[in-house]
């Protein structure tokens, strides 16, 4: 193995891992029955207030976790619209997306003092992980060295999520919520705070995929600088329905074609194919996937 | 239940529209300077002037020409081509001496408004509309020629020479960038091998993470200057060469300073001075014909080429047999010896 491709995983990780994180929210959504399509604003926003608070405390660490706290609050617009007065999430969702873009411009000039892009040498980033000392090793070294602690945090939270939904009984209470919300509401489930318990984790799941963009994959803050990963999100979501690691699966895929992308230009690909790949890819996986859904039986597992 | 759904739904949709007009409707900047009564110029941007430093010059020019000239200064942002539509609209409403619309966003509408108020005098900075009244000024640049001599620079500094650009999107008028880039170091090093990747994308004028990628990617294939066009995305640029040793080039205005040690040079624009120039003209009345600005008349130019080149931290500064090749190729440019090949020409 040459080093070329291992900095070719090393660049697929980067690419996939704010898409991972933001997509395990609008997962846990999904399971419990509510579709969260204000990932694109949520990780925008929480790009946009771990960077904030990065500036303002001088430690990376403080802004991821204001960043979380940050883009839990404001997803709490989005719980207690949809799930206490029964909004249209969608509807909601659109609102919340439009409203980061303009919201963090807003604020960046208000805060920040400038506009477009905010950069300065005392803004902290995430150290990498070659920096703590994983840099030497085979294969993690060149994989993982350049990498922010919150990439392998972002895949053990993939595992971390399919395990609770499937082997524990909280996990098995928001499946049945999501499957049939009146049948579990008439067993005594809580319908309503587990929904806004998961709709708030989504938030804070975001502002992790935010911070991991704003302060790992980078350290800047600049207008509109999800440019559409959320989206991305929202589309390994449904891909991948209420499996986790079939959504880990999209994603990565996503972060291949992106990555692969960059290098078949650098040898002649017109820039609008690379573009186009995503969604190509995206069409012909719908495709297979509802081949091999009508295939198999229409059980419900999870994997 | 079905009211407080409904009241609930338009609450939300409600507040956050009403937030969202607030955070990105069309603003204007208040008057600056002493303004004489009737004297006034109003500037229209063809995006929102935060993410582009292209755009922040021309807003500066127009703020010092207005004040020389005694004027009040207004900024209309808009957000699309129909806001531009509806901005030239009101510009026209509000009769200020000299209405300024900035790049070629504004071709079309400035081939027939000037023609439908010839009262009022209008300036296009960067373009020029195809069919042009006696009371349209445009100014227009020669980027190539700058984006030649980094090349010269890229060229000559390059070790490995491989060398690469990351722009926003594959059109045409990026490649003034691109082209006379890669021609300006092959005009030093014919080895010299140059790779374009294109941010591409949701949002190509404003993706750091995305440009990062594509730096790192180049960078891993043997590129050791990687020049940043990529207008918001270029922080992105400048972080991958930092990491990695490599170098880069800024764009538009000096941006050495937000990465020191990593950027060679800048390829510059005088956009505010070329726009400045161009209000006084007309405040004078001098107006209508199209002024070109390259390297002769001053109006592009690398850091290189500035007597405070020593003070600009770019990394040319510390390479004197650099900066007098560069000062000799501009020479030979402006006494036409050399012509730079205009990638939209033709």
């Amino acid at each position: 193995m040459n080093i070329l491709e291992w900095t070719f995983v090393a660049s697929v990780l980067t690419a996939t891992a704010p898409v991972v994180l933001a997509a395990l929210g609008g997962l846990l959504c999904s399971v419990s029955g509510i579709f969260n399509m204000a990932l694109e604003g949520q990780l925008l926003f929480g790009a946009f207030s771990a960077v904030v608070v990065s500036h303002l405390t001088g430690n990376a660490w403080c802004g991821v976790a204001g960043g979380v706290a940050a883009t839990a609050l404001y997803s709490a617009v989005l719980s207690v619209s949809a799930v206490t007065f029964r909004a249209d999430p969608v509807v909601v969702a659109v609102g919340l997306n439009l409203l980061a873009l303009g919201l963090t411009s807003f604020l960046m000039r208000r805060i920040l003092g400038t506009a477009g892009t905010y950069t300065s040498p005392e803004l902290r980033g995430l150290p990498t992980l070659a920096s703590l000392g994983l840099g030497k090793i085979t294969v993690i070294g060149p994989v993982l060295g350049p990498q922010s602690p919150l990439v392998p945090v972002a895949f053990v939270l993939v595992v971390a999520a399919a395990w609770w939904l499937k082997r524990t009984r909280s996990g098995l209470r928001l499946r049945g919520i999501g499957q049939h919300p009146e049948a579990a509401e008439s067993l005594g489930l809580k319908v309503g705070p587990y929904r806004h318990g998961v709709v708030l984790a989504a938030g804070a799941l975001c502002g992790l995929a935010g911070a991991q963009l704003a302060l790992g994959n980078v350290t800047l803050f600049s207008e509109g600088m999800s440019a559409g990963r959320g989206w991305v999100a929202v589309v390994a979501v449904m891909l991948g329905g209420v499996r986790p690691y079939r959504v880990l699966g999209a994603c990565l895929l996503f972060g291949v074609a992106e990555a692969l992308g960059f290098r078949l230009q650098g040898v002649g690909l017109p820039q609008q194919f690379a573009d186009a790949a995503p969604y190509v890819i995206t069409l012909l996986a719908l495709v297979l996937a509802s081949v091999a859904g009508r295939r198999r039986s229409a059980r419900l597992e999870f994997t | 239940m079905r009211t407080t759904f409904k009241t609930g739904l338009f609450a939300y949709t409600g507040a956050a529209l009403a937030l969202m007009l607030a955070a990105c409707g069309t603003s204007s900047t208040p008057e600056t300077g002493a303004s004489a009564p009737g004297k006034s110029v109003i500037l229209i941007s063809p995006n929102p002037v935060g993410v582009n430093s292209f755009l922040q010059l021309g807003v500066k020019g127009a703020q010092a020409a207005a004040k020389e000239i005694g004027a009040s200064f207004k900024l209309y942002e808009s957000k699309d081509p129909n806001s531009i539509a509806q901005n030239v609209d009101a510009a026209v409403r509000a009769k200020p001496t000299i209405i300024v619309g900035i790049s070629f966003s504004f071709d079309d509408i400035f081939s027939t408004v000037p023609k439908q108020h010839p009262d009022l005098q209008f300036l296009e900075v960067d373009s020029c509309a195809k069919t042009q009244a006696p009371n349209l000024t445009c100014v227009s640049f020669k980027e190539h020629e700058a984006a030649y001599l980094a090349g010269v620079e890229a060229g000559m500094l390059s070790k490995s020479g491989k060398i690469g650009v990351v722009a926003p999107l594959d059109t045409p008028f990026m490649h003034r960038w691109i082209d006379p880039f890669y021609a300006g170091a092959k005009s030093v090093n014919p080895k010299t091998a140059g790779t374009t990747l294109y941010v591409g994308g949701n949002n190509p004028f404003s993706d750091p993470a995305r440009a990062k990628s594509q730096t790192q990617t180049m960078i891993g294939q043997g590129a050791d200057v990687v020049a940043a066009s990529a207008s918001g995305g270029n922080q992105g640029v400048f972080e991958a060469v930092a990491a990695a040793g490599a170098k880069s080039f800024g764009v538009d205005v000096n941006q050495c300073a937000q990465s020191p040690g990593n950027i060679i040079d800048n390829v510059i624009k005088h956009v505010d001075v070329a726009e400045s120039a161009a209000i006084k003209d007309i405040a004078a009345g001098k107006t209508g014909g199209t002024k070109v600005y390259g390297l002769a008349e001053g109006g592009v130019g690398v850091n290189a080429l500035d007597g405070d080149v020593a003070s600009s931290q770019c990394t040319v500064a510390s390479s004197p047999e650099v900066i007098a090749k560069v000062k000799q190729v501009r020479d030979d440019i402006v006494a036409g010896k050399v012509t730079v090949a205009d990638p939209l020409a033709g």
